[in-house]
């Protein structure tokens, strides 16, 4: 009786779990099937599930095509610019918060909680204003003063959260030892909250790399799109190229997920923290 | 002062546009996002004015009900799943994560493909397994483009459910649900009086969290339908910035802009007071 319950259940899991997969992995078994098609292939009814030929040339053709390059680039250089500006900004605001004892800390904690939940669709206009007034339109720095700065509130604040599960013991000893404040966060707090800092910065990235709307508003020029704008104009032009297409998403998609799933264990610790008590 | 820079930078480019925003909602403005004149309420008496604020606010809401639902719902189950002993869960697990992970613009065309009704995979299956014989074109027509939509912001929101779920339940000791098999609890009554009570806390922070992003899942739409055929696929966020940007009508778009504000402050006020006292 139970062994025949066991097996029940067994393939009961195994049949949720592989119509769940199937379900969740969909679109992307579409995006790499595409992309390894020849054009006649995309264009043909009814459509093939597997490429009948399997045509590796999308991935030569799209960057001789589009400036997928650039592209790449772009996206690359504002997301490390913002990762290394992010940290520089949030590493001692996050130290005061955590460590300091200051009339309003409190306060700050709630606002930097509210702030990461803010829509950029409501400041868009006046920061479009801004950008305007400033000439930052289609320059790289209009990108990276936003997605720095929007970026910040989340970064401040998991990383208190990480040092605060770091003892305050040894740097009151360095302290006394004779170590000025910087050289405790550089020395001390730094070095072992590294893990934390790093999935801090992983994910400053990752949103930095997916963002759309700003990039959408600031930028006109074709060669000073990001990757995720870049994409979006294939949509725009008249015939769709959508083998072209789905190959420029692998290329956009896959590394970031990789990094994504470096730091998403700690992520959902950091988004529901509070709830989870373990 | 350590959060000096931070709160610096943070002034530039956060309070002081979500003010000017604010203020800008009680002026008319020109095409160029001028203030011309002062007119009081009057932005809010024109957009209440007009029929189609109150329809995308009203599918705003819908919206992001069902959705929020939807992903709670198909979350808690696949929770469960993996917190259940078998072997690959650890694989499973690692490869649900994928939609949450890729990066939603991307995702949001590819699943614009595979909507596609001539060439699109998803209608071949539909016929294929004999669903349906006359599968729609997804996203010409706006109650099907709407369900589109809504599949995909689904889709994107059911990995982090899952895990926050999973998170949740494997917090929740062994020796409880052992102690109440003793006592000859059935299954159901386990997952009632043990599981959901415990869960409660993860489940409110995980919907809270969602009806944020959910409300405001401007790639989703604006990438897949933009907001057509017509407005009839809108929510206010795709609404409020095809008025700003496409129309030019900033003063109307400011007001639009105000109650997002306005919602969005209810939400993460809440948020945050969840979160000080739990944690």
């Amino acid at each position: 009786m139970g062994s025949i319950r066991k097996t029940g259940q067994a393939v009961a899991f195994y049949g949720i779990s592989a119509v769940s997969l199937f379900l969740l992995l969909f679109p992307f078994f579409v995006m790499l099937s595409t992309s390894l098609k020849q054009v006649g292939e995309v264009y043909s009814t009814p459509p093939t599930w597997i490429p009948k030929v399997v045509y590796w040339k999308n991935y030569i053709e799209i960057w001789q095509q589009y400036p997928i390059g650039r592209y790449i680039s772009n996206s690359f250089f504002i997301a490390v610019t913002c990762t290394i500006l992010n940290g520089l900004l949030a590493v001692p605001a996050a130290y005061a918060v955590s460590r300091l004892r200051f009339a309003g800390r409190k306060m700050f904690m709630y606002m930097f909680l509210v702030v990461q939940m803010f829509s950029p669709v409501i400041i868009i206009m006046p920061l479009f204003k801004l950008m305007a007034v400033w000439g930052l339109l289609d320059t790289y720095q209009s990108l990276i003063i936003t997605n720095t700065v929007f970026t910040l509130s989340f970064s401040i604040w998991m990383l208190s959260s990480y040092f605060n599960n770091v003892p305050v013991d040894i740097e009151q000893a360095a302290l006394i030892d004779g170590c000025s404040r910087v050289q405790t966060i550089t020395k001390i707090l730094i070095p072992i909250a590294a893990p934390g800092i790093v999935t801090t910065a992983i994910y400053t990235f990752i949103s930095v790399w997916n963002e759309f709307m700003f990039a959408l508003t600031f930028i006109s020029r074709a060669e000073m799109r990001p990757l995720t704008v870049g994409l979006y104009n294939f949509i725009r032009l008249w015939t769709i190229n959508w083998h072209h297409l789905m190959t420029g998403a692998v290329i956009g998609i896959v590394p970031i997920v990789i990094l994504f799933m470096i730091a998403e264990r700690n992520l959902v610790k950091g988004l529901a923290a509070g709830a989870v008590k373990s | 002062m350590l959060m000096a820079p931070a709160l610096l930078a943070m002034a530039a480019i956060v309070f002081y546009p979500v003010i000017s925003t604010l203020l800008s909602s009680f002026f008319e403005m020109n095409k160029m996002g001028d203030w011309v004149r002062f007119v009081g309420l009057g932005n809010f008496s024109s957009l209440f004015a007009d029929k189609t604020f109150w329809v995308v606010l009203a599918r705003s809401v819908f919206w992001t009900v069902v959705a929020v639902a939807l992903k709670t719902l198909a979350g808690l189950g696949l929770g469960i799943l993996l917190n259940q002993d078998y072997r690959g869960r650890g694989i499973i697990r690692t490869l649900i994560v994928i939609p949450w992970a890729a990066p939603v613009p991307i995702a949001a065309m590819i699943w614009m493909w595979t909507f596609n009704s001539q060439f699109g995979l998803l209608n071949h299956f539909l016929k294929q397994m004999g669903i349906t014989s006359r599968p729609p074109a997804w996203l010409a027509n706006p109650t099907t483009a709407f369900w589109a939509n809504l599949t995909v912001d689904v889709w994107l929101g059911i990995p982090f459910m899952a895990l926050a779920f999973l998170a949740g339940l494997q917090a929740i000791s062994h020796e409880y649900y052992e102690a109440a098999e003793i006592d000859g609890a059935n299954s159901l009554q386990r997952f009632s009086y043990i599981t959901l009570p415990f869960l409660r806390p993860v489940i409110l922070v995980a919907t809270l969290l969602s009806v944020m992003w959910t409300f405001n899942d401007f790639n989703v739409i604006y990438i897949i339908t933009k907001g057509g055929p017509m407005n009839t696929t809108d929510i206010l966020v795709t609404y409020l910035y095809k008025t700003a940007f496409l129309f030019l009508d900033f003063s109307h778009a400011s007001v639009m802009a105000f109650i997002t504000f306005i919602v969005l402050l209810v939400f993460s006020l809440a948020y945050a007071r969840l979160y000080f006292k739990e944690g």
